[in-house]
């Protein structure tokens, strides 16, 4: 009877154990099928976007050109406002890298434009406690569009996450790849 | 006379590669114009008065521009953000640092053409003087990027 007493509850918890096994394996291959990879889009051509955008590989970001598009050198370009005056950097960046294009002020006088969001996340105290780090998490992305056709000719994201010089380190590395379909 | 000939081909084409080459400069020149000496800047309202400081800054780096307190009377127009993080507890504890961190930019642009000629950005991981340091550094390379 007291056997009996005993294996009842070691029954119990093998059920428990064996329920929250499965039922953990199967959270985790649910996400799994649900987070978008980079491998799997690269791989799985019916995965990629419907549009003109292709990637291209690059060192610390997400590079897009429609088509190979390229911008003439010297075009006239007008950055537009962008969160946290990102666009003063992009600027300062463009000028740092010497891409040959011509910033304007004036939207109207442009034949480009560059528009874009930036986002700076601050080292807190658990970074600099483990890591020992207290540079910032830099974000960025842009596109630059033709203001005649309305195209969008090229996109760029770069995701810094211990930026040594924060915004300025984005910006020249917006500006390095704007660089890259600038033709002369 | 075919070493006279040759010869005379030979100057053509270096003449052609200067001219060439000049008008390269030339073109170039148009997006990286210097500012003149002496030119009347206006300097725009900026993030928690940094436009105040860049005033201070031109003056005491002795920058040869005038500063016009309109947009009207003025040839060039500056205008930036800037972004200030005091240290934290964190940071002065486990770092050890008691020094700001700092970051500013700005753009000078020729308010007749609408271009901009010059900008520049500073990032100060511990600036000694908060945002003195990086108005004092815009201006410093400010002063480099006008004509002597």
């Amino acid at each position: 009877m007291q056997s009996k007493i005993r294996v009842v509850p070691l029954l119990l918890a093998t059920l428990i154990v064996d329920f929250s096994c499965s039922s953990l394996l199967a959270l985790a291959q649910t996400s799994s099928e649900n987070k978008p990879s980079q491998d799997q889009s690269k791989s799985d051509p019916a995965a990629t976007p419907s549009s003109d955008l292709k990637p291209t590989a690059s060192d610390e970001g997400q590079l897009a050109t429609v088509n190979n598009a390229k911008i003439p050198a010297y075009a006239k370009v007008y950055v537009a406002p962008m969160p946290a005056g990102f666009e003063n950097y992009l600027i300062a960046g463009l000028r740092n890298k010497k891409v040959p294009l011509t910033v304007v002020v004036d939207r109207a006088k442009a034949e480009y434009e560059i528009s874009g969001v930036s986002e700076s996340d601050k080292a807190g105290w658990a970074k600099m406690l483990f890591m020992g780090s207290q540079q910032s998490n830099e974000l960025a992305s842009i596109k630059v569009s033709d203001l005649r056709t309305g195209a969008i000719v090229f996109g760029y994201s770069v995701h810094k996450g211990n930026s040594v010089r924060g915004k300025q380190s984005a910006g020249e590395a917006c500006a390095k790849h704007i660089k890259q379909i600038v033709v002369d | 006379m075919y070493n006279k000939r040759r010869v005379a081909t030979i100057l053509v084409a270096l003449v052609l590669s200067v001219v060439l080459a000049e008008a390269d400069d030339a073109k170039h020149q148009a997006t990286s114009s210097k500012i003149p000496k002496g030119a009347k800047v206006f300097i725009a309202p900026m993030p928690d008065g940094f436009d105040t400081y860049l005033k201070d800054a031109i003056k005491k780096k002795k920058v040869p521009v005038e500063t016009a307190t309109s947009r009207d009377q003025a040839d060039y127009e500056i205008t930036g953000t800037s972004e200030t993080q005091k240290a934290g507890t964190a940071k002065k504890l486990i770092m050890g640092n008691w020094h700001s961190r700092e970051e500013a930019s700005i753009t000078v642009s020729n308010i007749k053409s609408g271009e901009v000629v010059w900008a520049y950005s500073v990032h100060q991981e511990a600036s000694t003087h908060g945002k003195r340091s990086s108005a004092e550094a815009c201006a410093k390379h400010l002063k480099d990027a006008i004509e002597k």
